[in-house]
Order: C-alpha cells, then structure tokens, then sequence
C-alpha cells in the first residue's frame, strides 16, 4: 500500500506538449511524432533537452513492430544519453514509475512519453498477447474480451445498449471541443445503435477508435516547479494495480484492479467522498461498458449503478462531475498513449487551460488502463491532481 | 505438479502479424534520391554540423529538426566490420559480410554489404579487408528506392 | 536524497535451452517463491511488485499479464504491478525501477522479477533483428552476435586483443558456471577445444556466444527499517544508474571504446564514492553474452586503461583467484534467458555481498557491481552493492 507522506518530494507537472491526434496514416515514423509531442511539451515547460533528468517511455514493442521500440521512442524523447527506461504497458504507469523516480529525490525533472500509431493489425497483436493453450487458439483479442467484460456486466445489472450508446453521444459530442482529438463530430444515440455489431454487444461506435498521435508531460520536483513554473499540477494521489489473467476466476462485472488503483490514490489524497471532492475526471472509456463500469470502480457510484449517474447528466459538463470533457478514448485513442493523455488533459484542466473544454476545476483525476495486453484490460492506473 | 512418466503437452505458435511501417519524411526521400538521381543524402544539424547518415528528422543530441540536405560521396572508409558464416532461420544465407562505413562528407555510419571479396575462405577475407581500408558502392542498374539499390561496397 | 534501500532475498532457477517440465507462470512461481522464502515473507508482506522480460521471445505478449499471480498473487492481492521491458538490459532495469518503487517512499517491500523463455522461440536472432531499424538496417540480417562481431573486430584492429584471449575469456566462465547449479552450460573445455568451435560471425565463434535459455529470477528489495529486520547481512544499494545510447548502429565510428558504459560508470561511482574500482570492487557480475564485451566492460568500467583488457584476461586478474573476479555464476556466457539475465547479475552480486553465494562465494565480499547491457549496445544498467549502508 502506498505511504502517504513518507515521499522525499512532492511531484507536478509543469509542462504538456500533444500531437492533433489523426486517423492511421500519415508521413511520419512513430518517432518522429513522438519527437514533435517532447518538443511540445518542453516548449510547454519553458525547458531544453539539457533540463531533464530521466525519461520515462511506455508502449508495447509488438504494436511498433520491432522488438527493444524504446531505442526509437527514448531519443525522440529527449532521453539521448540519459538515465530512463521503459514501461511496457499504457503511459499512465510510465508516469507512475516517473513519479517514483522524482519522489526519491534521486532525479528532479522527468519527460513521459506516450504514443499511438497504427502500423499493424491491433486486434491479432492483441490476440498475441493471450496465452497459446486456452484464450489464443479461441480467437481472443482486446475487443472479444472487453466484448465479454460488457457482456457480463449488462447482463447482471441490466444496462441496455441505449444506455451505452448515451455515453458515446456525449463523449463524441465532447470532443468536438478538443483540439488535439482525432474524431470531432458529435453523433446521435441512434447512429450509434445502427453501427455494425463487432462483437456483442459492441457495436463499432460503442467502441475506440484507430488514432495516431503522442502526448508527452514534463515532471519536476515541487522546489523546481516553484523556480520554473507560474503554473503546475501537483500529484496529490497516485495508484496502480493488475487482476488476475483467467478470466474465469474474476468477476467480469466490475473493474476491480480499478477500484484497487483508486483506492491507492484516494488514500494518498486524503479523499473519502470522490464524487463530492473531485471538480472533473478523465476515465480511459475503452468502450461505452466500461466508462459505467468506470464509475462504479472509482467508487462514484454502487455497482450496477453507473448508468444512473450518466442519465441524470451528473457526467456531463453541466453536471457534478464532468467525465471526458477531452471527448475520451471514444473521440481519440493513441494506443497505449492513452492513458497518458487522460493525465495531461487532467493537468491542462486543473492548470486552466483547457482551452474550449475547460471545467472549473481545482482537483482532477485521470484513469488509464490497459487495453492490448492480457485477458481483460486487467491493468488500472489512476492519478489525482490538484492545480496551483 | 506434473507427474514424471507424463511428457510434457507442447503446442506450436507462430506470429505471423503484417506491418506496414511509414518511413518518415527524411527517409522518404533518402530513397528517392538513390533512386532517381543515384546518389546518397545526409540531413545536417543546424546545431551541432553533423551531417547524418542515414538521414534522420532530428538530431537527438542537439534535439531540433534537422532542414538542410546534404549529399555525400557514394564512397568511403570501412570503419568495421564482420562476416557471417551461421545461417539463422529467414536470415540472409552466408556468407556475407555486414560493415560500417564513414562515407566521405558524412559524420556517421553507414550499414551495408562488403562484397567484391572471396568471403568463403577467412583467411582471404581477412587478408582482403581491414579497418580504415577504401571502399565503393556498387550500384544496382535498376534502382526501386530501397537500400538495396546499392548492392554493396567493395574495396576501392 | 533517496532513502535508503538494500536487497534482503533472492530466488533463482534452474536454467536451461527449455524449461519444458514448466507452463511459464510456474516457472516464475520458481523464482518468487524463492525469493519470498529467502527473505522470509510471505505475498502479504510485499507492497508492490516489478516485472521485466523482453516480449516476443515468450511467444506470448506481455506475459506478466499471464504470470501476475506467481508473483506473490500480485493479481488478487490488487498490488500495484509494473511491467519493465528494456531489450537486454530489462533485468537490471527491472532492478532498478524497484529500487527506486522502495526509495520513492511508496513502498516499503517490493518483489523484483524477470523472466524469459528464449527456448520458446525457436529462432531468436530473427527476433533481434527485428529490434535493427526496418528502414535502413534490418535487410542487413544484423542479430546480436553481429554488432558483438563489429565490436571485436574494432578492438582487434585497435589493440592487441587476440582471439586466445577471448577463447581465454570463455573457457573461464565456463568453468565458473560449473559451481553455480542454476546455470545452464556447466561445461569444462579448453582454450584448443574453443579455436575449433565454429565460426559464426568473424571473429567470433560459437564458444565466444552465449546459450538461448529459459529461465526467471527474483529479489526482494526493502527500505532501511524493514531490511534491517528482513536480513542479518543486506545488501545494500549505494549507486545504481542506466543510460540510452542512439540506436543508429553507424552512429559510432569507435566501437573499440564503450563510451555509453564509461559515461554511466562515471556517474555511478560517483553515487557510490567510488574513487578506484579495482581497488575498491571486490566482484563484478558483467553482462557477458559474447567473450569479447569482457574486455570492452573492463576497459569502460575503469579496471584498467583502454586497451588493456585483454592483459587483464592473460594475467588472471579477473579469474576466480584474482584480484576481482569476474562472473563467479558463470556470467550470460553460461546462462541466458534475455530479459532475466540482467536481474541475475543483481541477484549474484547480491548474494556474494550477503554471503550467500554458496560454491561461488567469493571471500569477503563488501561491494560488488552488477552491469547489463542491451538494445544496439546502446542501452547499459549499473548497480553497486555494499554490505555497508550508504
């Protein structure tokens, strides 16, 4: 369990810097993209290259198609010659593992990068990633299991497709106003329900889309943020946690690696009524399911119950707590970057300049998870920022 | 767990996942420029000079974009090298020989084929290649943008 | 700065080209169960775990997925789990992102692990290059032993380095590996038998290159409070590091000289107040896949000027007898299961620091190096261990 107060240094972040997110495509190599979102961000900071400490890079080796990618991704990332390393998973846990390295005190700046491009087929990578004796051979892929995941859950709690197709509508209606996303076109409930069936109940619309692009964060100390920023978000709570890989011994229902997460955070935080004391959130909706699901799982509301937040338009922009005011991974998905941009869209919210999508918001948080790799997304991750 | 008599149940696996992997802009026209025009570019740092080939969109250490082409001589000096004699599955049939070569006008490195050389006998080879020694890229007559369109570098 | 942190456990495996009397995750359950038991703790006792391995050699994407629950039921436990995967050098990151999930504050006992079932994949230079550039270098049929290859003929052009050296080189570790029973070649032969093993990638031959292995290892790092209840003798981290190095193979023109390594040595003695490395060094755990990198690791690491390594090697100075011992375990020459290999070196260091090292121990140990390298070489892990607290 995480200790609160026994860290050398508090940890912000004092610089953002995105690629406007496209389709796959394009002229330029993953690299090169990720070089213009480290550019971006540190331009963002105020910093050169020669600032940084470490550099923290994430992503997985198969989706590049090449084994050891971070020889590509860490020097577009500032990281030539310097301490860093690589998580092979969403770059929310590489900022988990950023954030550790400045809390040890041990280094006082960080550049996190995340990116998304589209060069295989995602669906047979992900297929890859199941063990070869009892998923693989059955065809299981990330969509087939996040497929089962809302299956499960719209069974037991009785969520209708209607229901889901509501959380596509305001997401997409959402991410009309970002900037940086990929898809910014409002649909309706019904273009949603006329998609294709991927794989039940998914629909084609119900799920992420295909998206190209890099987000990059700039991290520092909170003595250096002093020094350098007018502007930081402070890292007040931070969690990460994994489930079990056989999909037969958990409860598909509920997200329990992200309640564990949240839980790690809100400890952290000193948050004990989510729902009251945070002003906005971005939750990793890899599908319509899992954003409700999501809501449960960071304890806003009783298992089951997510759908009623969303109906009473708590959710929307308008309302207690506004969910993806970035549009979410429903408007814009840069693979395992993801993540990694729900926290910088938290932090240019808590920061005020989320410029076209800004909610008036002193504490954030950001959830990301893991959508290619093992059976169910089993992966979580969860930030909570506070602005300054 | 499993019971010594029992032989282990293995499975067959293979990953057969196609890519289609973008090149980037200076490498785009990188291959252009052997193709068309037969000759080798190197993108320059405005920062700290090098010319760097292969060419990339940005120069890591200087960390800006790199604007300003530069060509550089289709020869050079053999900066190291080595012959291989193992056949590894889907992996080029020996012998042959992988070396790095200093193309004059350029800062680093480039990699490519040795040939023009009797590789099947070592002690030849050795006696025919060395460190620092001049060597010529032969050029391919129909070129298709690859770099493969050099086929190799033999002794100058 | 960092609190402090010390290694408290170690578990390893037994290695071999396949571990098939294994699914994976009961071949990580080996090395966790191990470790957990070396320590003294049970799965409730760790706070958080780190997981490393190289992902296509398994077969199996993002296998510590599949393995979650053999380390230390990290799935259902709801533990925070991170996954490391940094080419070659993934088991000494993975050392090193523990030790810095301890010194953060965050967590005051982790369990470290890595993994890799290389006897899985059933051509593995096809997957190293996959790791070369596809645009401009892949086509080239560069694997590992390629880029060793270039380095060897580099130095031998450059200084007086023969190929009796690095027959010397292997026939040594070999030998090493012959007190070490989780190794996986613990073979005898002689500096003749090596010259006439094949020649694979001039100059070096099949005895200069390292096994395929599957095999997984784990350790235990804790923070100062609970390490010094955990261990009679920790093994305590006084400088730890790791630095990235452009990938473009042609970008260095001088591959006799390891400048990426000395760069890292540099800071990371300096972390550990570490003024003369031979004279201060008890043992080193090199990350040695092919003879020739000894040398080049001596020379970057400051044991002695560039140039000399191979006198070193011909003066024994880094035989079992000598003044610093190089890879008691027989070293990545004698085991290789890729992405644990460098969690290995961590875990032998540890144990001759801590007097565990059985057959292998060398006497009085007080601090050793742990190194990996990996990527195009251009990827390097270093960390020191002492039996004092920095």
């Amino acid at each position: 369990m995480c200790r609160e107060g026994r860290v050398s240094s508090r940890v912000c972040i004092v610089g953002v810097g995105q690629t406007h997110h496209r389709g796959p495509g394009g002229s330029l190599a993953y690299y090169e993209i990720a070089f213009q979102a480290a550019r971006a961000a540190l331009e963002d900071a105020g910093l050169t290259r020669g600032d940084i400490d470490t550099v923290l890079a994430s992503g997985w080796d198969v989706l590049d198609g090449r084994t050891i990618s971070d020889m590509y991704i860490v020097p577009a990332a500032g990281g030539y010659l310097k301490d860093s390393a690589k998580v092979a998973d969403d770059g929310i846990l590489a900022f988990a593992y950023a954030y550790m390295r400045i809390a040890s005190g041990a280094f006082d700046t960080a550049l996190v990068m995340g990116h998304g491009h589209v060069e295989g087929p995602t669906e047979l990578v992900s297929n890859v990633a199941m063990d070869p004796f009892f998923y693989r051979p059955l065809g299981m892929s990330a969509t087939a299991a996040l497929a089962l995941q809302a299956s499960s859950y719209a069974a037991r709690y009785g969520v209708s497709e209607g229901l889901a197709a509501a959380v596509v509508e305001k997401n997409r209606r959402q991410g009309v106003n970002n900037p940086y996303a990929h898809l910014r076109s409002a649909i309706t409930r019904d273009e949603v329900l006329a998609s294709k069936m991927v794989a039940s109940p998914l629909r084609e619309l119900d799920c992420r889309p295909e998206s190209v692009g890099a987000v990059a964060l700039v991290l520092s100390s909170e003595d250096r943020a002093k020094r350098i920023a007018s502007r930081w978000a402070t890292v007040e709570g931070i969690g990460w946690a994994t489930s079990s890989y056989y999909i037969g011994a958990t409860d598909l229902w509920r997200l329990g690696a992200l309640a564990n997460a949240a839980q790690q955070a809100y400890g952290m935080a000193g948050i004990d009524d989510p729902l009251a004391e945070l002003d906005v959130a971005e939750v990793h909706d890899m599908t319509s399911y899992h954003e409700l699901m999501a809501y449960e799982g960071m304890g806003w509301a009783q298992e089951g119950s997510g759908g009623r937040l969303l109906e009473e338009g708590a959710t929307s922009m308008e309302g207690r707590l506004p969910v993806n005011p970035s549009g979410g991974a429903l408007s814009t998905n840069i693979g395992a970057g993801t993540g990694l941009a729900r926290v910088a869209e938290a932090a240019l919210q808590v920061t005020g300049r989320a410029d076209g999508r800004q909610v008036e918001a002193r504490t954030a948080l950001a959830h990301g998870m893991s959508g290619l790799a093992g059976s169910i997304g089993q992966t979580h991750g969860v930030v909570i920022l506070r602005g300054r | 767990m499993t019971s010594q008599q029992e032989e282990p149940l293995t499975i067959d696996g293979r990953w057969d996942i196609p890519y289609r992997h973008t090149a980037g802009q200076a490498a785009t026209r990188f291959f252009r420029e052997l193709k068309e025009n037969k000759r080798i570019m190197g993108a320059r740092c405005p920062s700290c000079r090098r010319v760097l080939v292969p060419p990339r969109s940005f120069c890591e250490r200087c960390f800006v974009p790199t604007e300003e082409w530069v060509e550089v001589e289709d020869k050079g000096a053999l900066i190291s090298f080595t012959i291989v004699y193992a056949q590894f599955t889907s992996l080029p049939p020996p012998p042959y020989c992988i070396g790095l070569i200093k193309l004059d006008g350029a800062d680093t490195g480039l990699m490519h084929y040795v040939g023009g050389v009797d590789l099947q006998d070592l002690e030849a080879a050795k006696k025919a290649l060395s460190v620092g020694m001049r060597l010529q890229a032969v050029w391919r007559a129909e070129r298709e943008g690859k770099i493969s369109d050099i086929e190799y570098f033999r002794p100058a | 700065m960092p609190r402090r942190v010390a290694i408290v456990g170690v578990g390893l495996t037994r290695c071999s080209s396949w571990r098939k009397d294994v699914a994976y995750p009961e071949l990580v359950y080996e090395a966790t169960s191990a470790a957990l038991q070396d320590a003294g703790i049970t799965p409730n006792d760790v706070n958080a775990v780190v997981y490393g391995c190289m992902d296509p050699f398994d077969g199996v994407n993002a296998p510590e997925k599949w393995n979650v629950d053999a380390c230390a039921a990290a799935g259902m436990l709801g533990k925070p789990y991170l996954k490391i995967s940094t080419g070659g050098t993934t088991g000494g990151s993975t050392a090193l992102a523990g030790y810095y999930h301890v010194a953060s504050g965050l967590h005051d006992v982790v369990l470290a692990v890595a993994s890799q079932r290389v006897g899985e994949t059933l051509e593995a230079q096809l997957v190293l290059n996959t790791a070369v550039d596809p645009v401009y270098e892949r086509g080239f049929g560069v694997g590992a032993i390629a880029i060793a290859a270039i380095q060897a003929c580099s130095h031998m052009h450059a200084y007086d380095t023969t190929e009796e050296d690095l027959a010397l080189i292997s026939v040594r570790n070999h030998e090493n590996a012959l007190n070490n029973p989780y190794a996986h070649l613990r073979i005898k032969f002689s500096v003749e038998d090596a010259l006439s093993s094949p020649m694979l990638s001039w100059p070096l031959r099949l005895s200069d290159c390292c096994p395929s292995s599957d095999g997984a290892c784990a350790i235990i790092l804790a923070s100062e409070e609970k390490a010094r209840k955990l261990a009679r003798q920790p093994a305590w981290i006084t400088g730890a590091g790791q630095i990235t190095d452009n990938y473009f193979a042609g970008d260095r023109a001088w591959y006799e000289d390891w400048d990426s390594l000395a760069m890292l040595a540099r800071r990371v003695y300096r972390l550990a107040k570490i003024d003369d490395p031979m004279r201060e060094l008890d043992v080193a755990e090199l990350y040695n896949p092919f003879t020739i990198q000894e040398i080049l690791e001596y020379e970057a690491l400051g044991f002695c000027e560039p140039g000399k390594g191979a006198e070193m090697v011909r003066q024994g100075v880094t035989a079992m007898d000598g003044q610093l011992p190089v890879c008691p375990s027989g070293g990545v020459l004698s085991t290789n299961p890729i992405g644990a290999s460098g969690l290995i070196r961590v875990a032998e260091a540890a144990l001759q620091v801590m007097g565990k090292a059985d057959q292998r121990q060398v006497p009085n140990v007080k601090t050793a190096l742990a190194h990996a390298w990996g990527a195009t070489i251009g990827f390097h892990t270093l960390m020191i261990l002492d039996r004092e607290a920095p």
